[in-house]
């Protein structure tokens, strides 16, 4: 499959990169909302927001960040819009998982908002009672993946001595 | 309070007020003056999907869609630079959690995780927030349109903003640099597991001598080490394959 991404990531692109280092691309692309946006992916392909693992997105998002400060200080931007677009719904043009910084002017002309709607009180309250119940079904399904886990790592554990007990064996036998 | 209701010399009072705070005092009226800073104590009634001690996300009283979410640090800051950076991994990371959430219970195609810093940026209120948008293709929900920028233009753009942006991450550098190199002759504290000694081992210089500079070195080992682990989550995450609506969004791509 072809990814944008993942040819800039491999030199098959005119993209330029900004900086990248062993997890993170940052990069000027030239489809933007306005000059001077930056984006910033992970370099392992992820698709979505939901693959994309703890640490790297946390990578992500700190360098979002201080691309975010870079902008205010030297594009002379007066504000800045971070960015995912999670999915073909929400727009997401690359089928690999990005933050966009967006440098913005006041009067910018530029259409980055919502109509804020008041809905009905009986449609809040089902959309958080789905909401609510959602979050505790996914808390225990994280629970069982967390104790999941710590069983696997017991057994990487115990595999772990095992090589230990083999080396010594090994070097014993080493002995003449 | 809305400064119209006020009389000239009420304003002019609190305006003297304003004036005379010193910058903890200001922080502390905003914080008095910020309806969020009033969600996050409890003052005002808000609709809780999640809560820890650092962050609270809320359903948005007037939501761009049904179910959009606000993710608030407790603190109150204004804008995403005030933010300390442990704590914006950790946004970002509940920000995920959200819009699994949001994907697996209610039937859209896709989130918007959004950010407005600055008035400029369309920010409305002073307490930083993340939102997390449920998203319709057709629901004219943050949709601008790209246009393309030729190369001379994002030429321009790199050689502005290049130097900036290694200028912050350089500064961080030179840090480390300068810890691995005031700590040479330390040992190694006890509770570090087998792989860590190895890299111990490898990078003599990296060994910290004062607490401040060994826990910077730790925590850049404990790094290494989560990334060890994810890798283990990233497979066992394939192998479950029962997360199917997730599936069937990333895989429309195909």
């Amino acid at each position: 499959m072809k990814c944008e991404h993942c040819d800039i990531v491999e030199r098959r692109s005119k993209i330029e990169i900004l900086y990248e280092d062993e997890e993170v691309v940052v990069a000027i692309k030239d489809l933007s909302i306005t000059p001077g946006q930056i984006t910033v992916f992970p370099k392992q392909h992820f698709t979505i927001l939901e693959g994309v693992p703890e640490n790297i997105l946390e990578k992500c998002s700190l360098i979002a960040n201080k691309i975010g400060i870079a902008v205010f200080e030297s594009l002379g931007s007066q504000g800045t819009n971070i960015m995912i677009q999670n999915g073909l719904g929400a727009g997401q043009k690359v089928p690999h998982f990005a933050i966009e910084v967006v440098p913005r002017v006041e009067n910018d002309g530029i259409n980055l908002t919502w109509e804020a709607k008041q809905l009905p009180e009986d449609e809040m309250e089902t959309a958080f009672m789905t909401l609510e119940q959602g979050m505790k079904d996914l808390d225990s399904v994280e629970e069982k993946e967390v104790e999941r886990k710590d069983e696997k790592g017991k057994d990487k554990k115990i595999a772990k001595e095992d090589d230990k007990d083999n080396y010594l064996l090994k070097s014993l036998r080493r002995i003449p | 309070m809305d400064p119209q209701q006020l009389t000239p010399e009420q304003q002019k009072e609190m305006e003297e007020k304003l004036k005379n705070m010193s910058p903890e005092e200001l922080m502390e009226f905003q914080k008095q003056q910020c309806i969020f800073c009033q969600i996050i104590s409890g003052k005002i009634p808000s609709k809780k999907i999640y809560e820890d001690d650092k962050v609270l996300a809320i359903l948005d009283i007037n939501p761009a869609a049904k179910g959009h979410i606000l993710l608030l640090p407790k603190e109150h800051y204004a804008i995403m630079p005030q933010i300390p950076e442990k704590e914006i991994g950790n946004m970002f990371v509940i920000a995920k959690r959200m819009s699994k959430l949001i994907l697996k219970v209610l039937k859209v195609s896709g989130t918007n995780i959004f950010v407005a810093n600055g008035l400029a940026a369309g920010q409305k209120v002073q307490h930083f927030m993340i939102h997390i948008i449920p998203r319709k293709e057709g629901d004219g929900i943050l949709e601008a349109e790209g246009k393309l920028i030729d190369e001379e233009m994002r030429g321009k753009v790199k050689s502005l903003i290049e130097e900036k942006f290694n200028e912050l991450l350089g500064v961080k550098k030179k840090v480390l640099q300068v810890e691995a190199e005031s700590s040479d002759e330390e040992k190694e504290e006890p509770e570090e597991d087998g792989e860590e000694r190895k890299e111990e081992k490898k990078k003599p210089s990296k060994k910290g001598k004062k607490k401040i500079n060994k826990k910077k070195v730790v925590k850049e080992k404990k790094e290494n080490k989560v990334e060890e682990e994810n890798d283990d989550k990233d497979e066992e995450e394939e192998d479950d394959g029962g997360n199917a609506s997730l599936d069937d969004i990333a895989n429309l791509f195909k």
